[in-house]
Order: structure tokens, then C-alpha cells, then sequence
């Protein structure tokens, strides 16, 4: 994130302490497409990252006076959907906390057939699509837990320590939950797709 | 375990850019010698390449506009909620301020300027104490008719 848009933000977030509704309009923008594919990359079906989206934003709205400013806002934005999508899953699919889903479960649509694209389908890059959309299926096909640390770091972009922040649990723990996500796609896509070269 | 196989281990974490600086010179020093490694390291690399260009899926409009809308009215509730408990808390601290100095006054009143040093218990007493405590209840009550009225309303509305 560039030091004006850190800036913007930091200013948005002092506003919506305050109780302005613009500057609450405003990160809803700013983090609407990054907070839904955080979502959907958890829970893996569209509508419940939608109703997930909206909850996500109703507890900002009630929690604002417990944020620390000190803190990264992204950090806690994402701490508080976390924990509702995990406990939306603690209550619809506990089974899915600990193991991946099988292809049945989904009616064989996968998560990645579900996404859409915000680029446009030109041709030319129809070959790396074909290609994201395969790790995309290998990355559906890893426990939640796995998914969301390479989602928050390769997709979100996030550093360490907030990754540690948002999943709670030591910098040790998310190096470890990296390295065994990385390893385990890199079997999935290998057994899903052999001889892929994913360049 | 050799240092080939410590590497090894490593170059997940290298290409998602989660290796420290030591780890880092590690690294790169046994690429620089080690031919098995660094195509190892590209595939991991072309991995992480591959996930950071997963396509970004978009909330449909009107799912945002309604997360918008829902936030913006329980925010707009939040502060309401703040802003009248601000309000009432003033008002208490006010009314008792009115209350302990209207003592004197009652004493002024009922007794007279020689009242107001007057020390010794009497029935005044009970009657300022009755006054006080039946003005309360009201007020409470009141408070209390008026925010269960107004929730019914917001429930409503």
C-alpha cells in the first residue's frame, strides 16, 4: 500500500470513528473486491461470502470504538471477517475446518469455475487463465486454514506479522502454515495436473 | 539433516518472500552452487507467480450497495444510541445537582432562615425524601415507557 493511500485510509478510518457515514462508504469501496475474495477463497460458495461481506461491515460499523488506531485497519478488517467466516463454518460445515471438500460436495463446480474474472477474456490470455483457473481448483482443494494464509499472502499481499494478527497465532505458526499450504497445492496441482509446467 | 535438504525446505517460504535475511544469504549461496535447487526454485517461484494472478472475484453492485446501506444505518444507530446516552447522563447529573440544592431551599421554606442550621430531624425530612423519590420513579418510568416506545418504532420502521 502507497504512503497517500495509507494516508486516505488512516484518514477514512479517523473519520468513521467520529460516525461519518461517507468515510464508512469509502473503505466499503476501497476494500470491497479484496474482503469478498478473502470471503469466497474461506467459505467457497458465493452467496455465503456475500452474506458474510454484509455482516463483515455491520460489525465495523458496531465495533469502530474498539479499533485501536495504532494498529493496522486492514489487519483487524480482515481479523473480523475471518472469525465470522469461521464461525459460519463452525456452524454450516464443521467438517470443512479440518478437511478439504470433495468434488461431490460442490456438485462438481469448483470454487475457481465459480469466480469471475474483473479482467476482460481477451484471447491472448486465455492460456494463463486456463492456468490460474487450475491452481485456482488445486488451491480449492486445500483445508481452510491453508487457503486463507496463501490467500492473505500471495492474493492480499500481506506481511507476516499481519497475517499472524488476522489468524492470531505466532509468526512461527504462519511460516509453518505457509510452507505445508505451499507444499500440499504443490502435490494437489501435481496429481490434478501432471506435466503442467505453471509458467 | 544436510544443508541441501535444509534448503530445500526453504524455497517454498522463498517464493512466497517469508524467509528472513540470513535464510535469504542461505539460500542463495547453495543456488549459487547447487543446479537441483534452483530448478526447484523455479517451479516454486512460478508457483507463487501463478497465485499471486489468481483472477479477483467481484461482489455483484447491488450485494455491496446493501452491505453499504445496512452499515451505514447501524453506524448511524450506534452514534444515535451514544449521543443519547451522552444526553441522559447529563441530564441525571443535572437533576441531582437540582435535587441536593433544593434541600436548603425546602429548609428555607418550611423553616425559615433559622431552618437552615437547624440540624435536628423532623418531619420535613420525610416529606423532601418522599418528594425526591417520587420524582425519580416518575422520571425513570418515563425514561423507560419512552425507550421501550422507541424500540418498538425502530423494530417497526
Amino acid at each position: 500500500m502507497s504512503w497517500e493511500s495509507g494516508f486516505t485510509v488512516d484518514s477514512d478510518v479517523a473519520q468513521l470513528r467520529r460516525g461519518d457515514l461517507d468515510a464508512l462508504s469509502a473503505l466499503v469501496t476501497r476494500y470491497q473486491n479484496r474482503l469478498y475474495r478473502y470471503l469466497l477463497r474461506v467459505v467457497r460458495q458465493p452467496a455465503e461470502a456475500e452474506d458474510l461481506f454484509q455482516t463483515t461491515w455491520i460489525r465495523v460499523a458496531e465495533r469502530i470504538g474498539q479499533y485501536d488506531p495504532n494498529r493496522s485497519f486492514e489487519a483487524w478488517l480482515f481479523t473480523l471477517a475471518r472469525n465470522l467466516a469461521i464461525d459460519h463454518l463452525r456452524r454450516i460445515r464443521p467438517e470443512s475446518l479440518d478437511e478439504p471438500f470433495g468434488d461431490s460436495e460442490s456438485g462438481g463446480e469448483t470454487g475457481a469455475s465459480r469466480l469471475r474474472s474483473s479482467e476482460p477474456g481477451a484471447y491472448e490470455r486465455v492460456a494463463s487463465q486456463e492456468r490460474s483457473s487450475r491452481i485456482g481448483e488445486s488451491l480449492d482443494a486445500l483445508p481452510v486454514v491453508q487457503r486463507e494464509v496463501l490467500t492473505l499472502r500471495f492474493e492480499e499481499e500481506m506481511k507476516l506479522e499481519e497475517i499472524a494478527e488476522v489468524l492470531n497465532v505466532p509468526l512461527s505458526t504462519v511460516k509453518t502454515r505457509l510452507r505445508r499450504a505451499l507444499d500440499r497445492l504443490r502435490v494437489t496441482m501435481e496429481v490434478r495436473f501432471p506435466g503442467e509446467t505453471w509458467q | 539433516m544436510s544443508e541441501h535438504d535444509k534448503i530445500r525446505e526453504l524455497l517454498a517460504l522463498a517464493a512466497a518472500g517469508a524467509l528472513d535475511e540470513q535464510e535469504e544469504q542461505l539460500v542463495a549461496r547453495h543456488l549459487r552452487e547447487c543446479a537441483a535447487c534452483s530448478a526447484e526454485q523455479e517451479t516454486w517461484s512460478m508457483i507463487g507467480s501463478a497465485l499471486r494472478r489468481l483472477p479477483t472475484p467481484q461482489p455483484r453492485a447491488n450485494v455491496v450497495e446493501r452491505a453499504r446501506a445496512a452499515a451505514q444505518i447501524r453506524l448511524a444507530e450506534k452514534f444515535e444510541q451514544r449521543w443519547n446516552t451522552t444526553v441522559i447522563a447529563c441530564l441525571v447529573a443535572f437533576a441531582w445537582v437540582l435535587t441536593v440544592m433544593s434541600w436548603p431551599v425546602f429548609k428555607l421554606v418550611t423553616g425559615g432562615v433559622a431552618g437552615l442550621f437547624d440540624q435536628q430531624f423532623h418531619h420535613g425530612w420525610f416529606l423532601f425524601v418522599g418528594f425526591t423519590a417520587t420524582v425519580w420513579v416518575a422520571g425513570g418510568a418515563a425514561a423507560a415507557l419512552l425507550s421501550l416506545y422507541s424500540r418498538r418504532e425502530r423494530r417497526l420502521a
